[in-house]
């Protein structure tokens, strides 16, 4: 391997790593808070690809600025998290937090092949691409491989933000305190007025915003197309296993593993590239049942 | 100071199994008189509490709070209409500061959600800084409550309680926990604030001289029943409350 497909396999996984960490740290946010392991998650991402990628070639049809592809990229991913996600959790998920977590999961996947038919209903099963906030941004060449800027800053950048926006919201902030405190004890919560079923409700529409916004990053690099949403939640759900459930910061360093194990494997050993990522989770699960970052009673969020 | 009924039971009732922890409890809580509860293990003080706060619904009976009937309505919703608790252990957030548990209780209080506000500049914190204050615990509010011992918190807990400005607080062994040098001292600090904010506060009990210096009501509780009720002065020197109640204490 020489050192321009050495460099192009770091910049692949690294950038794919970022698509996988947004969605991964949504639903880890979800189970570290509801308890609710969320199987229609990967759906979110792909709405989010989706509505990205129709509205944004409607209204690039319709003459108005490239540049307007990525404030529409978050306003796509917010509408979907809340629209959808919101009432999910509002009149479905609010009524099972008492069930076991199988019938959780269950319920969880019922929504997941509702919102499968949704989108081949909504955009059909042709593939939709729409490039342009990817071909916006330009390329950049570094240690002789050209690579689109989107994908090499873009990407990586907006992952490290939502990190950061994160650990910092949850642990400054008001909502983020609440959000906590409900972790924590919910019952004591109760108890000193905190409104939990809010508290829950945001955490939601913020944990699905993520996997839409995952899909709307994604959507300008890939083909959307039926599928995607399932690919997505079960390497998503190895991010976070391998993690230790409720690990936001565990949640980005194993997507970069994840991303990275699963590029190299692109360039040395095609023929496993899908495996790649599940023999990690595998290898890390077998020696540390808990996850990388998990204590055995997972230090809540 | 007028007469007020805060809190009205009538004719309460419930049992577990086979064990009666309430058989017709009738009493009335007057504002503005502290009420202690004694009485032995088992016979229902704690249970009495649960039902007036909400945790426990009365297979019988009533529950009126300022003439409102308020029975079997949750916890949340009573703490809105004025009726506060504290535990016999603190129902702290450890992982939390002492001023950010504090300014979660007066925010939810306020119906505060800020979302985008840092925690330690919402419109409350002049408030909760100050009711620190009243609980001599100013010092502490950088503190994580984990690091506190368990006096420390007890205050801390009161103050949470404070922060949704009760009319009633109920406090199940405000002292239990503390080291008995430090008893007298952390129930002068509590009752100070209890009166400077005006509330009301009814408080089980075992320790009598506790009782004899902070209440201005004892009532005593038997078998799942209001046996006497009366000035201290009085009940504790009713030779059946010695014989029952404080007689086991010794």
């Amino acid at each position: 391997m020489n050192v321009q497909l050495f460099a192009l396999a770091i910049v692949d996984g690294v950038s794919y790593a970022a698509l996988v960490f947004l969605v991964a740290v949504g639903l880890t946010l979800i189970f570290g808070v509801l308890r609710v392991l969320n199987v229609a998650h990967g759906s979110f991402y792909a709405i989010g690809a989706y509505t990205t990628a129709s509205v944004g070639g409607a209204i690039f049809a319709a003459g108005f600025s490239p540049w307007l592809a990525f404030p529409l990229m978050i306003v796509a991913a917010v509408l979907v998290g809340t629209l959808i996600g919101g009432p999910i959790e509002k009149f479905l998920l609010s009524r099972i937090y008492h069930l076991e977590d199988v019938l959780q999961i269950l319920v969880t996947f019922a929504v997941f092949l509702i919102l499968e038919d949704f989108q081949r209903l909504v955009w059909g099963v042709q593939p939709l691409f729409e490039a342009t906030a990817l071909n916006q941004l330009g390329t950049v060449t570094v240690f002789g491989i050209t690579y689109t800027a989107y994908q090499l800053i873009f990407l990586p950048v907006v992952a490290v933000l939502v990190l950061v926006g994160l650990r910092l919201g949850l642990r400054r902030t008001l909502t983020g305190r609440l959000i906590t405190a409900v972790t924590e004890d919910r019952e004591a919560a109760i108890t000193i007025g905190i409104d939990a079923e809010k508290v829950y409700l945001i955490t939601f529409i913020v944990g699905a915003s993520l996997a839409a916004l995952g899909g709307a990053l994604a959507s300008a690099t890939t083909s959307v197309v039926p599928g995607m949403g399932a690919d997505m939640i079960v390497l998503s759900f190895a991010v976070v296993a391998t993690a230790g459930l409720g690990q936001i910061e565990g949640a980005a360093i194993t997507a970069l593993m994840i991303g990275l194990g699963r590029s190299f494997a692109v360039y040395v050993w095609p023929e496993m590239q899908v495996l790649v990522p599940y023999l990690i989770m595998f290898g890390v699960l077998l020696v540390r049942p808990q996850g990388l970052f998990g204590g055995i009673e997972a230090r809540k969020i | 100071m007028s007469e007020t009924v805060l809190l009205q039971a009538k004719d309460l009732e419930i049992r577990f199994g086979g064990v009666i922890a309430a058989s017709g409890i009738n009493i009335e809580i007057m504002e503005h008189k502290n009420l202690a509860i004694i009485g032995p293990n088992g016979a229902g003080k704690t249970t009495f509490l649960n039902m007036c706060t909400g945790y426990l619904k009365p297979h019988a009976g009533k529950i009126f709070f300022d003439g409102e009937d308020v029975t079997g309505i949750a916890p949340r919703k009573l703490v809105r209409k004025g009726v506060a608790r504290a535990f016999q252990i603190p129902q702290l957030f450890t992982e939390h500061t002492v001023l950010e548990n504090m300014l979660m209780a007066g925010a939810a209080q306020a119906r505060n959600w800020a979302p985008l506000t840092r925690i330690d500049r919402i419109a409350q914190r002049g408030e909760m800084v100050h009711m620190l204050e009243m609980i001599k615990c100013a010092h502490l509010a950088d503190r994580l409550v984990s690091e506190l011992p368990e006096g420390q918190r007890k205050l801390i807990d009161i103050a949470l309680a404070l922060a949704l400005k009760p009319r009633l607080l109920f406090m199940d062994e405000p002292t239990s926990g503390v080291a008995s040098s430090e008893k007298f001292e952390v129930l002068e600090i509590i009752s100070g604030a209890l009166q400077e904010s005006k509330v009301t506060a009814v408080f089980v009990e075992h320790d009598m001289g506790i009782v004899e210096r902070f209440a201005d009501e004892v009532a005593v509780w038997n078998r799942g029943q209001v046996l006497f009720r009366g000035a201290p002065d009085d009940i504790l020197k009713h030779p059946d409350v010695i014989r029952d109640v404080i007689g086991e204490e010794l």
